[in-house]
């Protein structure tokens, strides 16, 4: 049998999208928004070029969460909300790791709300993906944190009276370096949203809007984003301008932007350079073992 | 408004004979896997009828394949390939979106349909795209393969018996106070 095979520069073939697929069948509803997140990060992945031993992938409790068991990458489908501290974990355990955090609205925004905004402001190196489908689904439909106001659920029969949560807003305000939104609607942008957000030196949030088929809207499905969608390029945004990034995400849940709303210019060390910067320095201030017990000593060490 | 081109990374203007082949074989393996995904979901969520009708359209599909394989071996042998499954999405593969629990088989087959359209707007894009003669008459027999196959599955539709009467999303419950 003819097989097509790509040729790295270097002579060994080139990772395929195949490499990081499982196997494993997903049992995701057919038409979910989730199936196409997961052929983008195969194709991310696949142009990153790291091989799957070297990533990570962490998650919570959700449908969304499912996907560590679809790559065959290290994968934790770990607790409820807690996808963020344990990526940070696995960071800081071994900081060549590539780490990824995937969930959903919920699990990133109401159970794990408040680890959201320690992970940003720590700046650890870790691409987080948050699958937005504006409801509970893996629990048959109840309202989450991104669920529009007046939304009728289960849990809201006569309509929610509360106002959304704006995830880009929220990492946005906590100082996230990488900040960008995309949805399957465009397969070859997200994927490119994907490595982008993968290769950025810091904490990198993609909000996909990745909509529930079973329980969610009709004007949130992939065929109404196909219509709905306006690139931020196509508008003349500028990535690097955080006021401008600041104003473009206040319209979530009105406008489907999609593209980088901020991308930190001069990116700052992240959490895991600092940390080897200052074990490098203390090394340097370490004295020679033999010198150990003197310097004991001459603290009073033996009084 | 979904671009007839959705690629990454490919320049249709620089390639040559060898690379639309390569191509077209990986247009023919993506739609493979699509085809044979949406029969293991439809499997899973009650619905052997139309994933019986996916994993045979999978079927055909891998025919292609070799078919485009053979040809490229031929013609160019081993030869490593420039272009690689991620640089083309749902060229003839159906979208995600395309795939519904309990649809009917004839749905299905409208979903085939739409396929072969996108493979045929493609085709006739790329042929527009490339420079080289030879290539562009590939791009070309492809456009007007993938037109004979819709003409084959508009057969089948029109074969295929009426859907049941209902609307599957009924059988969802409605909101109720928990």
């Amino acid at each position: 049998m003819a097989t097509t095979t790509t040729i790295m520069p270097g002579g060994r073939p080139a990772l395929t999208p195949k490499d990081f697929n499982s196997g494993l069948k997903p049992i995701w509803c057919p038409g979910c928004g989730d199936f196409g997140v997961l052929q983008g990060l195969y194709r991310a992945l696949t142009a990153i070029g790291r091989e799957p031993h070297e990533i990570a992938f962490i998650s919570g409790i959700g449908c969304s969460s499912r996907i560590p068991g679809y790559t065959t990458v290290y994968g934790f489908n770990s607790v409820h909300g807690r996808a963020l501290p344990i990526a940070q974990g696995v960071k800081l355990a071994n900081p060549d790791l590539l780490v990824i955090v995937a969930g959903g609205d919920g699990d990133g925004f109401s159970i794990g709300g408040g680890h959201v905004a320690h992970a940003v402001r720590r700046n650890a190196d870790i691409t987080y993906i948050v699958m937005d489908n504006q409801v509970y689904g893996l629990t048959k439909g109840q309202l989450s944190p991104t669920s529009p106001k007046g939304l009728r659920t289960i849990t809201s029969p006569l309509g929610s009276l509360e106002d959304p949560v704006n995830p880009l807003l929220y990492v946005l305000a906590y100082g996230a370096g990488f900040v960008a939104q995309s949805t399957p609607a465009d397969m070859p942008g997200m994927t490119s949203i994907l490595e982008e957000a993968i290769r950025y030196p810091g904490f990198a949030f993609v909000n996909i809007q990745s909509p529930c088929v079973t329980f969610g809207q009709e004007d949130q499905q992939l065929r109404a984003h196909k219509t709905r969608m306006k690139t931020l390029a196509s508008l003349g945004h500028d990535p690097s301008s955080m006021s401008q990034a600041l104003e473009r995400a206040r319209d979530y849940g009105t406008e489907l932007y999609t593209g980088v709303f901020y991308r930190n210019p001069e990116p700052p060390l992240s959490h895991d350079r600092l940390i080897r910067l200052r074990q490098e320095e203390l090394a340097k201030q370490a004295r020679p073992r033999s010198q150990i017990l003197d310097a004991y000593l001459q603290r009073g060490g033996a009084q | 408004m979904t671009p007839v081109l959705k690629t990454r990374g490919l320049d249709l203007s620089r390639i040559n004979l060898c690379d639309a082949l390569d191509l077209a074989v990986l247009v023919e393996e993506e739609a493979r896997d699509r085809y044979a995904e949406f029969a293991d979901q439809l499997t899973l969520h009650h619905t052997p009828e139309a994933a019986g009708f996916f994993r045979w359209m999978s079927g055909i599909e891998e025919r292609h394949r070799l078919e485009l394989s053979e040809r490229r071996r031929e013609r160019f042998g081993t030869s490593p390939a420039r272009v690689h499954l991620g640089m083309i999405f749902d060229v003839e593969a159906p979208e995600y979106d395309q795939a519904r629990a309990f649809m009917s088989v004839r749905e299905a087959l409208h979903v085939a349909l739409r396929s072969e359209q996108s493979a045929q707007a493609f085709f006739a894009a790329a042929k527009e795209a490339v420079t080289d003669p030879e290539t562009r008459a590939l791009f070309a027999e492809l456009e007007a393969e993938e037109v004979l196959h819709q003409r084959l599955v508009r057969q089948q539709i029109e074969a295929a018996p009426p859907d049941p009467p209902g609307d599957p999303d009924d059988y969802s419950d409605p909101p109720v106070e928990q």
